[in-house]
């Protein structure tokens, strides 16, 4: 159910791939955006062009799906997309040979996406787009698309990830989810939308105190923490069928935890033992291992990507703070210094750094640092209590959610904490967003 | 529960269809379509049926909303008479430093009364709820509620009570009982409430 949109992409396929995809922008990144000196790309995008006449899905959609483009590449935080008004070419249907590249480049554009709208046999439709670099003058892809539903935001999405594969080897988290909690007084329920906030869909009816829900690497399952039978459980949904099941109901505490790399494991925050300590469990087999011996809280298990290490909260040291070890519970590290309240550790995909929140002159702030504990970086400053960090895929964005006064926000950044952008807000509390793996 | 729900939906939406269609087209309101959902609903299929279908789903929605209504007053009566059992028991909730589970020096005179009455009413199970104040993360806090309450059970059990009598439940920062943004209301809601089942 909640993978509408997966179907959907496994329709519109790649037709014909003209033109040469650039060897070397797969081979290598084509421009380094994690370099400190990074400018977001200027980027002309034109209406696309009816090149037949016919029936088109719409008049419209030709620019639409360059609207899309537009807004996902926006999203992605590191385009600076140019306003079509100040484009100086005509917009005509134009081979490579007649581009003016002068003419963009004069108006501040190093890229320039142009496109097409073909039809083909009844419902068929085709979109071609071709990249280029400006400033060489040189053509980076020509794609053709096909999508029998004529499905708009997924031709967008599948052209804005070949941009960014093209340009930056990666091809960005277009074809992602966000999971996130809506807390209504005492009831909550979760529920989950695309990156750029569309399609919201309630993926839970429990009407009572639900958190932490977490995407399984496979993007199979979503696991969360209720308390529908009037006591913390964990339950692991399929997001195919809807089916939940009770994945762990000890006595007393039953926190959800994070899924291993594999999707085959889960760790757990019980209190079955008289304290709160993390344990992981084998979803096949059901079998149970504890890993943390301590006489203290520790809660707030995140497996690294690399599925050798956890971070998690521990009091151990007096107050909460991020803490590493093995995966068999050895080498207990402690990683922040600063503060006295840190909790809520995330992994980045791409490794070695970890985001957390931690409070700071009576407000939550998210920080990152990385495994050793060095290179701590505060990333939000503003006057709300920023909370709940969760790494994209590609690991270059963030997703949290904010609160100031009565306002409650679901907000994204850049990984180096530029660029907010506000996804969705509400009165009522929005919290705990979690960023899905990437649908293929 | 769904299902059912929507079968009442379907039945009530197919009751005021009927009506419709007993207003503007008298005794050829059966149609063809409905056949079907007409057998489900009721065995004839005359027009005078029609509107003794919907009576009997205002008959029955009344006496749904009657039930309803009853078993409201009978939950709430029953949460009065619990409150007041406990009122008379005078069970006492103790109450926590930010951040802290131990049990404070004022808390200890009140676990060791509270102990009593566990004591004297043997047969009762006792349930001990940990909660929190509003600040810092919702899971942190679901674990240190959890930590409050266990430290509490423990007590309990160095006073005597048999730790299979106990069980603990955390609600963590969800459930407070001032919901204030201030710090009167705050230690109002770091403490651990005892319930006799």
């Amino acid at each position: 159910m909640g993978n509408k949109h997966t179907f959907k992409l496994l329709t519109l396929f790649i037709f014909i791939l003209i033109g040469i995809l650039h060897n070397t922008a797969l081979a290598k990144v084509y421009i380094d955006i994690d370099a400190p000196g990074f400018q977001q790309f200027p980027l002309a995008v034109c209406d696309f062009q009816n090149k037949k006449t016919g029936a088109l899905p719409s008049d419209e959609f030709s620019t639409a799906i360059a609207d899309n483009i537009r807004h996902y590449l926006d999203l992605s935080g590191i385009f600076n997309i140019l306003d079509k008004k100040s484009f100086l070419e005509g917009v005509e249907p134009g081979t490579p040979e007649t581009i003016r590249f002068s003419d963009w480049s004069v108006i501040g554009a190093d890229f320039l996406l142009r496109g097409d709208m073909i039809i083909a046999g009844q419902n068929d439709v085709i979109v071609e787009s071709r990249l280029y670099d400006v400033t060489r003058g040189q053509m980076l892809f020509n794609k053709k698309y096909l999508d029998k539903t004529g499905d708009l935001p997924a031709f967008a999405r599948a052209i804005a990830a070949d941009i960014l594969l093209a340009l930056t080897g990666d091809e960005g988290d277009f074809n992602t989810k966000i999971a996130f909690v809506i807390k209504k007084n005492a009831r909550s329920d979760i529920y989950t939308m695309n990156y750029n906030a569309s399609d919201m869909i309630n993926l839970t009816n429990h009407q009572n105190i639900v958190a932490a829900p977490r995407w399984s690497p496979d993007g199979q399952y979503l696991a969360f923490t209720s308390y529908k039978s009037g006591r913390p459980a964990v339950y692991l949904q399929n997001l195919k069928t809807g089916k939940e099941k009770t994945v762990s109901s000890f006595p007393g505490l039953n926190l959800c935890g994070s899924f291993s790399p594999d999707s085959k494991k889960l760790l757990l925050t019980l209190s079955k033992d008289n304290n709160e300590e993390i344990y992981v469990l084998d979803i096949d087999t059901m079998t149970l291992k504890r890993l943390t011996h301590s006489y203290s809280i520790d809660v707030s298990p995140a497996w690294s990507p690399c599925g050798k290490k956890i971070a998690f909260v521990s009091n151990r040291s007096g107050s909460p703070q991020i803490f590493l070890m093995d995966t068999d519970g050895n080498n207990v590290k402690r990683i922040t210094f600063e503060g006295n309240y840190n909790t809520s550790p995330s992994w980045s995909p791409r490794g070695g750094r970890i985001a957390y929140e931690g409070l700071i002159n009576h407000k939550y702030q998210i920080f990152s640092v990385d495994e050793e504990g060095n290179n701590l970086i505060q990333l939000t400053f503003d006057d709300a209590d920023n909370e709940y960090p969760s790494w994209s895929p590609s690991g270059r964005q963030i997703v949290f959610s904010s609160r100031q006064g009565s306002k409650s926000r679901i907000s994204i950044m850049n990984a180096n904490g530029l660029n907010m952008r506000v996804l969705k807000e509400n009165k009522d509390h929005l919290v705990m967003p979690s960023w899905s793996p990437r649908f293929k | 529960m769904k299902k059912h729900l929507t079968l009442i939906g379907l039945f009530m939406v197919f009751a005021f269809s009927l009506t419709m269609f007993s207003g503007c087209a008298e005794k050829k309101a059966v149609v063809k379509d409905e056949a079907i959902q007409e057998q489900k609903v009721a065995p004839t299929q005359t027009a005078p049926v029609v509107v003794t279908d919907d009576e009997a789903a205002r008959r029955a929605k009344e006496q749904a909303d009657r039930e309803a209504a009853l078993k409201a007053q009978a939950a709430k009566d029953r949460a009065a008479r619990n409150a007041a059992a406990l009122n008379d028991l005078n069970i006492q909730n103790i109450y926590f430093d930010y951040n802290k589970s131990s049990v404070r020096p004022d808390a200890r005179e009140i676990l060791k009364s509270n102990a009593d009455i566990f004591t004297k009413n043997s047969a009762a199970k006792i349930v001990v709820e940990g909660y929190c104040d509003e600040r810092g993360t919702a899971e942190y806090n679901m674990a240190l509620g959890e930590r409050r309450a266990q430290e509490a059970k423990q007590y309990l059990i160095n006073l005597g009570i048999s730790a299979s009598r106990l069980e603990t439940i955390s609600y963590g920062k969800e459930r407070p009982a001032n919901e204030a943004h201030n710090e009167a209301a705050w230690a109002q809601n770091r403490r651990a409430q005892f319930l006799l089942k």
